[in-house]
């Protein structure tokens, strides 16, 4: 099955022609967490390296690299989105089914601008951070 | 998701992480998802639904 709906992927090979520098996906798999009701016959780490893979070929700054059980990777399948290679912390974990496959290419599309997007007021406060902070974003697909 | 991402991209203090919660469906309980977006910062549950960039900011700031 197709990973986008032909429209879908012309608007995504665009996006990715924009970026203004690398994107690489890192796909974690290893032991995952008993499948939901309903999924067991879903393969998830092979979707989500079919999910990358199929993004990378979208886009020459986009690239796809798996690795099994990675450090910094607590759940699998996963991925990290890696502007320039480099861990930004910018991580997806499970298979980004349905509309949350948008949050991924969203992702990448972030990560391949070199200045970010938030507002400049955003971005004041949060240099003003003294400490760590981690967001997880808890979604479903739907 | 977008604007979590984007703090940690604008910031080296900040990681942000999409968890699909049907796929982790223990540490979505832990997490008390019933809805979505569910927003956890520094591992405790603060928020449900998407907020306007600079009120997302003050909450992950005050939390």
């Amino acid at each position: 099955m197709a990973l986008l709906r032909p429209e879908e992927e012309a608007k995504v090979r665009e996006w990715f022609a924009q970026l203004e520098r690398p994107v690489e996906l890192v796909v974690a798999l290893g032991p995952e967490a008993a499948p939901p009701a309903g999924a067991r016959e879903v393969d998830f780490g092979a979707e989500m390296v079919r999910v990358c893979e199929g993004l990378a070929e979208l886009g020459d700054a986009v690239s796809c690299r798996v690795e099994q059980e990675p450090d910094g990777f607590p759940r699998y399948p996963a991925v990290s989105i890696r502007p320039d290679g480099r861990d930004a912390g910018v991580r997806y974990d499970g298979l980004p089914w349905g509309y949350e496959l948008s949050s991924l290419v969203g992702a990448v599309v972030e990560a391949g601008r070199v200045e970010p997007t938030l507002r400049p007021e955003s971005r004041a406060a949060l240099e003003g951070l003294d400490r760590d902070l981690a967001l997880d974003v808890f979604v479903t697909p739907t | 998701m977008l604007l979590a991402y984007r703090c940690a991209l604008a910031s080296e203090r900040v990681t942000a992480t999409a968890i699909e919660a049907n796929e982790f469906p223990q540490l979505a309980q832990e997490m008390e998802v019933w809805a979505v977006p569910r927003i956890v910062v520094d591992g405790e549950p603060r928020w449900d639904g998407s907020v306007p960039e600079a009120e997302f900011i003050r909450r992950i700031l005050s939390a």
